[in-house]
């Protein structure tokens, strides 16, 4: 699944992370889009609303892999990068705000 | 398009519409309604979608209720369907003793013509919008009869209700010129052709003083932009719609689920302006969340603008002028939409020379010559 060489891009460092989602522990290299890695990983289906949407534009556009990313919702995980220790949930419906409820 | 008509309506917004589907409920058999662009592009489909009774004036006060009252039966009415009225609060804070002092004098108008708000402390602000920041807060005042609901929704029912009684809408068609004699319009000249016409009204918005000179009148109306942003939606989570009047700024969770937030800048030059900018952004942003510091994260989607016309006492000017007999004004002044049910009321009765529902003669344009102002100091 993965592009292990390129003829352009010669010298791709890659870092091996870990990241969870939905409580489950998975590997990832550090700095790549987290779609691309849970995408690896055979995970299809980021998000809930009305129906399962999935990884689609992969550009940024189209709100389709809106995921909940360390408890912010609404992150555009098709261009954030992964990270070590990411706590990743898939999303139900338009995503629900952390904190004030006090 | 009809050459002739009894009514010409100019203005495609709310109140325009509004005004054409009463004047049709009233038995008015031939009216035209000019649109410049498509039905509600000019102020009514850019503003912030709130509802608010919690005015200064009696006027105010009371076209304001009339209207949330026809709301409430408006999509049932013309057939239109929901039109998303959702009476989930205003909520008004002041940061001063000054603001609180004005806004508490308020209440007694309001409470006079059995209008449902209340001062409240800051600590009861929180229980009503936990996300509220009481930091700094002096008092607050709250109506949950006040809410929203969808302008463009609101404009096409009234379209659909007047279109089903035989109003013709004409789209994309700009007035160019008004023919009249002595006190009297003859015909509307339009870029699709001249309707003769025995009445026009002028529901023009922001647009209204243009309407005017071409009658060799000048209205006393300024347009004043306002910026105006939307966030990504979230799920619900806010209710009643927070108005600071230390910010000057209004900030709303609309139930597609992003949040609507604008002020204006009263400073700027007076004229039409579309343009939008950074510094709105960066504002807005800073205001938001101050008040909301939950919103620090959201993302916001598009911004844009769009006119209050001013009137130099902040209410509406409605009725007929002293110059022309044949002429009305149906202007809401800063607020039109949230009276446009209203202001199409009493239009229709006005022209159908009945009484009207509210004195609507203290909301003549000649108030102002003779320095009859009571001034709204509540518009944001």
């Amino acid at each position: 699944m993965r592009i292990k060489q390129h003829p352009v891009l010669t010298s791709i460092v890659k870092k091996e992370v870990e990241f969870t989602f939905e409580g489950k522990t998975y590997k990832g290299y550090e700095g790549e889009p987290i779609a691309a890695a849970l995408h690896v990983n055979g995970v299809r289906v980021l998000r809930h609303d009305h129906r399962p949407r999935g990884f689609f534009c992969a550009i940024g556009n189209c709100s389709s892999c809106l995921m909940e990313v360390d408890g912010e919702p609404n992150v555009r995980v098709c261009v954030e990068e992964l990270r070590e220790g990411m706590v990743i949930k898939m999303q139900e419906g338009k995503g629900k705000l952390k904190g004030g409820e006090a | 398009m009809r050459k002739k008509a009894d009514v010409v309506v100019i203005g495609g917004g709310s109140i325009g519409c509004s005004v054409a589907y009463n004047l049709a409920k009233k038995g008015f058999k031939n009216i035209v309604l000019l649109e410049r662009k498509y039905l509600s592009s000019g102020s009514t489909g850019r503003c912030g979608a709130g509802i608010r009774q919690m005015w200064g004036t009696e006027m105010n006060c009371l076209i304001s209720r009339g209207s949330a009252e026809i709301f409430k039966t408006l999509g049932e009415e013309t057939g239109f369907g929901d039109v998303e009225f959702r009476q989930s609060g205003y909520l008004l804070t002041t940061y001063d003793p000054s603001q609180t002092e004005r806004l508490r004098k308020n209440l007694a108008v309001q409470h006079k013509l059995g209008i449902n708000s209340h001062m409240i402390t800051p600590k009861e602000a929180k229980e009503i919008v936990p996300y509220v920041n009481t930091e700094g807060m002096d008092a607050a005042f709250f109506c949950q009869e006040d809410g929203h609901i969808n302008p463009f929704k609101v404009t096409f029912a009234f379209a659909k209700g007047a279109q089903d009684l035989g109003v013709e809408i004409s789209r994309y068609n700009s007035v160019t010129d008004i023919k009249y004699k002595d006190r009297k319009i003859t015909s509307i000249v339009t870029e699709e052709g001249e309707i003769l016409t025995d009445a026009v009204v002028n529901a023009a918005g922001a647009w209204c003083k243009e309407i005017g000179k071409m009658i060799g009148l000048s209205h006393p109306v300024e347009p004043e932009r306002h910026q105006i942003l939307i966030t990504e939606p979230l799920e619900d989570m806010m209710g009643p719609l927070v108005m600071s009047f230390a910010h000057d700024s209004y900030i709303q969770q609309v139930p597609h689920g992003g949040f609507i937030m604008g002020y204006g800048n009263p400073d700027e030059p007076k004229k039409i302006n579309f343009n939008h900018d950074w510094s709105f952004l960066e504002q807005m942003a800073k205001k938001a969340v101050f008040q909301l510091p939950v919103l620090k994260d959201v993302r916001f989607v598009r911004q844009w603008a769009g006119h209050y016309e001013i009137s130099p006492d902040g209410q509406p000017i409605l009725g007929s002028v002293p110059e022309m007999d044949n002429y009305f004004m149906a202007l809401g002044c800063g607020k039109g939409f949230m009276l446009s049910p209203m202001i199409g009321k009493l239009i229709a009765e006005k022209m159908a020379g009945e009484a009207t529902s509210l004195p609507i003669d203290s909301l003549s344009i000649e108030r102002f010559a003779k320095g009859e102002l009571i001034v709204e100091t509540g518009v944001v």
